[in-house]
């Protein structure tokens, strides 16, 4: 009932005032409105029923033991309290993860800069660049994509090879505790596309004669790249960092196919959602998963509203501009 | 505003409402609408896991099944091991399990214990025979009580080895060893190159089961606790890593990549000369390693007892849940005792459990088919009882003991560590 009545926030307020505001009789608000829950009907179904629905469940099961067969019983924050006191396995999937963000992020975001910076000249073949650049992240989280990355890296595989021959012999990357993890890295990193596209609109749109009379001034690469690149970039560069930073936490596919199914070689590639899976699926222990989920939304959430709040102290809005530039 | 046209907009909206709504629904029921219907007629769904090749030979065990039965039609599906228990977790708390299903021993508890699977001791289940089984391998389809299971084929654990290879270093595994024969010529392969003696068994649960049970000794107690102490398996890694120190089993980067399918494990990939599997996986190992290969018994204890069993291999179980139980029990018992089905399925999943039928072929086998009937023909007598269902939570003690030993095996923690890791963290599993 309540769910039916309450508008669609992001979109109804703000078309509904319009409405108001050239209609002053008024009545053609109410009107529109039982026609657009209508026709929302499909996509408020879809909603309630496939995402809001299971939260609601999950967020009960969460404070349950639940097995998937039986019914779940009610243990209050026990799952909660298990996580940081009684398993190990657990904290090793945070530790696991926290590294690959605070590894893979940074670097994804470097790298997709610098390749950015690269395409953003006015040389020929521009375009087959940019296109071969972004590739890689078409395939994005596909499982294709990590079984190559399995067969490039293990043992006797052509990573191996190549090392070798260069005298630096190194056992199967995927299967040793040490590289693992790296491989994995490596693979979120080399899908840099879609940041790099980002950028490299963020890049187009920074004024041409700021560098030229930076130029002028006798402003060297590095001081222009320092002094108005990364400044007239930061809004992009903070869109950037929040995406990719979700991203990370919820890192997956690559981590099951690469680590086995089971979280690599002596859990070394044991994610958080991997566990997650784990716990679930394999060991019959929803209510703990269910828990994890809830655990790991609100982790993200934490740090997403971190990262915005430090946004005021180093993300630079040319509002001037930017208004001036839309008329 | 009036009131009026408020209520009238309000209607037309409602309308529109009444014109989308069962269009949606409309959609939905044309998805899910082919099965039922009257007339005697049963539709029954049948799951189990395996490679493209088991599933051509039991899809056409099924179509044999169908023509005998008109009225009975059955949809078929399978997927990988890992896979398909996901895909069962997740169908069976759906509250749409399928009414025919392949049980692993490792899962038989799971499911079982949790009323998943239909007691076959009654009900539709009795049409089940088992007349013509073993009496010790169909009683490992009963668990506190009751008949969830029956086993769908029977096989044993066995070393798979490479001949070639193990008569350079002067041995004959068929004919049996002990683990310290085992040891020296592993070592003797093992350092010859470039296949290391054997895939390290540190991580295998199934052999540590066979080297306790050469003990006297059990895996799992009748009451689902663990049937072995710390210092048990202390000794069985010590065992593990003599072999591994000495260059006999492979490195730890080729043990963790190990994988129960043959295609993807390291005798598969020719990586190492012997791996401990099943008698019936000789097949799948020889394709994929491509030279010939062998059965032979375990490595042999202090008394000379190889610790194996009559296993069995899977099992077939009916959903407590099916609408269908008849025709689901009639499929089951086609699948076990009929002489044609053998045929078709030869020994993919281990030999035929109606022990009639196993006769009947294994007079007629020929190249693999006849090494695995002579094989177990030769074992037979000393071929012990299974060991008692795994309670809840096997399958994760598994999976703890393979992480635990490569802890150990990549020199990341000492034997005694990880003893201890495994002792706490099983009993915390079982409890």
């Amino acid at each position: 009932m309540t769910t039916l009545r309450t508008p669609d926030p992001p979109v109804a307020p703000a078309a509904a005032a319009r409405v108001r505001r050239r209609d002053p009789r008024g009545g053609r608000r109410r009107k529109s409105q039982p026609e657009a829950f209508a026709f929302l009907t499909p996509w408020l179904l879809g909603a309630v029923a496939l995402t809001v629905g299971p939260m609601v469940v999950s967020l009960y099961l969460s404070f349950t033991d639940y097995d998937m067969f039986t019914t779940p019983k009610w243990i209050g924050f026990g799952n909660f309290a298990h996580m940081f006191t009684g398993d190990d396995r657990y904290l090793q999937s945070v530790k696991v993860t926290l590294i690959y963000v605070l590894v893979s992020v940074p670097l994804k975001l470097t790298v997709s800069l610098l390749v950015a910076m690269l395409l953003n000249t006015r040389r020929g073949a521009n375009g087959f660049y940019r296109a071969a650049f972004y590739a890689p992240s078409l395939l994005g989280a596909s499982v294709a994509a990590a079984l190559v990355w399995r067969a490039l890296f293990m043992g006797g595989g052509p990573v191996n090879e190549v090392l070798a021959s260069f005298g630096w012999h190194t056992p199967s990357w995927v299967d040793d505790p040490q590289f693992s993890l790296a491989s994995i890295v490596l693979l979120g990193v080399w899908q840099f596309g879609a940041p790099m596209v980002i950028f490299l609109a963020g890049l187009k749109q920074i004024p041409a004669e700021l560098h030229e009379a930076a130029a002028i001034d006798g402003a060297g690469a590095l001081r222009r790249f320092r002094h108005i690149t990364l400044p007239m970039l930061s809004p992009v560069i903070f869109f950037n960092l929040v995406m990719e930073a979700i991203h990370a936490f919820q890192a997956f596919t690559p981590a099951f196919v690469i680590g086995g199914g089971r979280g690599g070689p002596a859990d070394a590639d044991l994610f958080y959602t991997l566990y997650l899976f784990e716990v679930g699926f394999q060991d019959f222990r929803m209510g703990y998963a269910s828990a994890m989920a809830w655990v790991l939304l609100v982790v993200i959430a934490i740090v997403t509203a971190i990262v915005f709040r430090t946004a005021k102290l180093w993300v630079f809005y040319d509002d001037a501009e930017s208004t001036g530039g839309r008329k | 505003m009036g009131r009026t046209t408020e209520r009238r907009t309000r209607g037309r909206g409602v309308a529109a409402l009444a014109v989308v709504v069962p269009l949606l629904l409309t959609g939905v029921a044309a998805c899910g609408s082919d099965s039922g219907g009257g007339g005697g007629d049963a539709t029954i769904t049948f799951v189990w896991w395996g490679s493209d090749g088991r599933a051509n030979l039991t899809k056409k065990a099924v179509e044999l099944f169908q023509q005998k039965n008109p009225n009975i039609k059955v949809q078929t599906s399978f997927s990988a091991y890992a896979a398909y228990w996901e895909k069962l977790a997740t169908q069976t708390a759906g509250g749409k399990p399928p009414d025919v299903l392949n049980v692993d021993s490792r899962y038989l508890a799971e499911y079982g214990g949790r009323n998943v699977l239909a007691d076959l001791n009654s009900g539709a289940g009795k049409a089940i025979s088992l007349a013509d089984v073993n009496p010790e391998l169909a009683a490992t389809g009963v668990y506190q009580g009751k008949r969830y299971a029956v086993p769908w084929a029977q096989n044993t654990p066995a070393m798979i080895y490479d001949p070639a290879a193990f008569t350079a270093a002067g041995a004959d595994p068929a004919k049996g060893m002990s683990w310290d024969q085992y040891a020296e010529t592993a070592r003797k392969v093992g350092t010859a190159g470039p296949a290391r003696g054997v895939t390290d068994f540190g991580i295998l649960d199934t052999t540590l089961e066979i080297w306790l049970r050469q003990q006297g000794k059990q895996f799992y107690t009748p009451e689902g606790k663990l049937g072995f102490t710390g210092d048990d398996l202390r000794r069985y890694w010590q065992l593990a890593s003599r072999f591994r120190d000495t260059q006999a089993a492979s490195p730890a980067d080729v043990t963790a990549s190990y994988n129960t399918s043959p295609e993807q494990s390291p005798l598969g990939k020719k990586l190492t000369a012997s791996e401990f599997a099943y008698d019936n996986l000789l097949p799948a190992y020889q394709k994929a390693n491509g030279k010939p290969l062998n059965v032979a018994p375990y490595p042999s204890g202090a008394n000379g007892d190889t610790g194996q069993y009559r296993r069995p291999s899977m099992f077939l179980s009916v959903s407590a849940r099916s609408q269908q139980q008849a025709a689901a029990a009639k499929l089951v018992d086609f699948l076990i005792n009929d002489p044609e089905v053998g045929k078709i399925v030869g020994t993919d999943r281990g030999l035929a459990p109606n022990l009639k039928v196993r006769a009947q072929l294994a007079a007629t086998a020929t190249g693999n088919d006849k090494t695995l009937y002579d094989y177990e023909a030769a074992l037979e007598p000393k071929l012990g009882a299974a060991p008692p269902v795994p309670p809840k939570g096997a399958g994760a003690i598994q999976k703890l003991l393979q992480r635990t030993y490569e802890e150990v095996a990549f020199g990341r923690m000492s034997v005694d560590d990880a003893v201890n890791r495994f002792m706490t963290e099983a009993q915390k599993g079982l409890s």
